[in-house]
């Protein structure tokens, strides 16, 4: 079996436009959460969100105009994390260089945009010439899932597989496991990963709020409206944006000399095959287990886990129960922090965003809070690093949980990288 | 009835809406565009590509062109032609003012 490393990280969420300033804010308790714009509060007035640090739109290329927002903000991530690890354009051994993509709802500005299009056309009286239906001809390729990986992989030059993984809150961080897998395994050497959504769009957030999963404002203070383990927590916030990886194997980043960030040593998946959305503890002990056991790490060599963290009652509760599960007496002695308090859930880009927060956390030893935890729920008695970040800890090894809608659990496990 | 100046200016216009698409998004050279007889096949673009161009006029006239792949065997004038014929009878005889212009999105 071969090691995996990271040599390149990038994000672009509702912290930062980079990796450094989004760890930075994550570090400051910066929450990003604020009410929606007016286009979506006309309707759902109590529906908050934790929009991307900036438009993407204008940092790139014009060829990229007009494709879609997702995949723009892929494009941002993806080239910080490509830059550190020195990838330009092009590598000799292309075809051993793959592209894993993480999304949960592909396409989504796209789709809403073009049915807002043909309501428009349709019913307004200026455009009773016109035949609503004429619509872009580049719609399907730019709502398609796989579209960030392709463009990407395009960018690039990258000739191995560019696969896009689906797995809703679970997407990104399937695909740096699935990723890691195939590098550990020798089917690649080298891979960019990347996590995005963008849905921040009327039609997304009446369906979220729908399912009546979505924080209510806090009345004095919206920012501190998202509440993981908090016994007054009233559920989560859609965020946006991405985050990117390099992973390669530890020969072809030795060989190139490449500053190497972290190992990947450790990845777990299950499927509850229970529920839409209600969690299993059982199946998330299983995919956590699993991870550890690649690792062969024992539980009290984990010293930080970022967890998945909703802010949902249930899911933290369960969370909470599968930790102890798993951890046992070490769990007492495990610092586990949700960032989502801060930049939001952002789907298919969660997975990869915390994974790549704890691997900073790691290096850096500044674990980042969770937010808003002022009132802790008795039921999660976990050190969830209350409200302000926690300095010069001795991280040797960090788990990052993601559990999605549809039962799906993918744990990863990162830790020092020693030669 | 319009007349012979405002339907040149509107052919113009036109041809100006392609031209400017295919040297801006396109990456063609605008000194193709001096060459005498230009045909569309040596524009080099391919069936994405048409499609992309042709929505540029759809986008403004608010209808469907159809089969945009016979235009490849089209000089450039005679498809600009063609395209204005089309865009002429939808106007029930007239190229409209709003070629000039896109909609909001």
């Amino acid at each position: 079996m071969r090691k995996v490393v990271i040599t390149g990280m990038g994000a672009f969420s509702p912290l930062g436009i980079d990796r450094h300033s989004t760890f930075a804010n994550a570090l400051s308790g910066r929450s990003a959460v604020e009410p929606a714009p007016a286009e979506i509060a006309q309707w759902l007035p109590h529906v908050l969100v934790a929009p991307a640090a900036a438009d993407p739109e204008p940092l790139l290329d014009r060829k990229y105009a007009g494709v879609d927002r997702a995949t723009q903000f892929a494009l941002l991530a993806t080239h910080e994390a490509a830059t550190e690890a020195g990838l330009a354009g092009p590598p000799p051994d292309s075809r051993r260089f793959g592209v894993f993509a993480g999304i949960g709802f592909g396409g989504a500005q796209t789709v809403d945009g073009l049915y807002a299009r043909f309501y428009k056309t349709l019913y307004d009286p200026g455009s009773q010439h016109r035949d609503p239906t004429v619509l872009h001809p580049l719609s399907v390729p730019r709502m398609m899932a796989n579209a960030p990986a392709a463009l990407i992989s395009m960018r690039y030059g990258l000739h191995g597989p560019s696969n896009t993984y689906s797995i809703a809150c679970a997407s990104s961080a399937v695909a740096v496991g699935e990723a890691y897998r195939a590098i550990r395994h020798g089917y690649l050497d080298a891979a960019l990963v990347l996590g995005t959504e963008a849905m921040l769009t009327p039609g997304s957030l009446m369906a979220w709020n729908a399912l009546r999963v979505m924080a209510k404002p806090d009345p004095v203070t919206v920012a501190r409206s998202c509440r993981p383990f908090a016994a007054d927590r009233t559920g989560f916030v859609l965020g946006e944006g991405a985050a990117a990886m390099v992973v390669e194997s530890e020969a072809r980043a030795s060989a190139r000399g490449a500053t190497i960030f972290a190992e990947v040593c450790g990845y777990g998946c299950s499927s509850d095959a229970d529920h839409l959305t209600a969690p299993s503890a059982a199946e998330q002990v299983n995919a956590m287990r699993q991870a550890l056991d690649e690792a062969q790490l024992l539980p009290a060599q984990v010293q930080y886990m970022n967890a998945h963290g909703t802010a949902t009652e249930t899911g933290d509760v369960v969370e909470t129960q599968s930790i102890r599960t798993v951890f046992g007496p070490a769990a007492d002695r495990l610092a586990v922090s949700s960032t989502k308090s801060m930049h939001g859930h952002l789907i298919g880009a969660s997975g990869i965003l915390e994974f790549a927060l704890s691997v900073m956390a790691m290096n850096s030893g500044s674990l980042p809070p969770t937010a808003n935890l002022e009132n802790p729920d008795p039921r999660c008695d976990l050190d969830f690093v209350p409200l302000t970040a926690r300095h010069e800890c001795d991280i040797g090894a960090v788990m990052s949980n993601s559990f999605a809608f549809g039962g799906s659990n993918a744990v990863l496990i990162a830790r020092r990288f020693a030669s | 009835m319009a007349g012979f100046h405002t339907v040149n200016r509107k052919r113009q216009m036109l041809e100006d809406v392609i031209k400017t698409y295919l040297i801006n998004e396109k990456q063609v050279d605008p000194a193709k565009f001096d060459i005498p007889d230009l045909q569309v096949s040596a524009l080099q673009l391919d069936s994405l590509d048409m499609v992309e161009m042709l929505f540029e006029v759809e986008d403004r006239c608010g209808f469907r062109l159809p089969d945009p792949m016979r235009y490849l065997t089209m000089s450039f004038a005679d498809m600009v032609a063609d395209i204005e014929a089309a865009v002429h009878a939808h106007g029930n005889g007239d190229l409209p003012d709003w070629v000039a212009t896109k909609p909001e999105t």
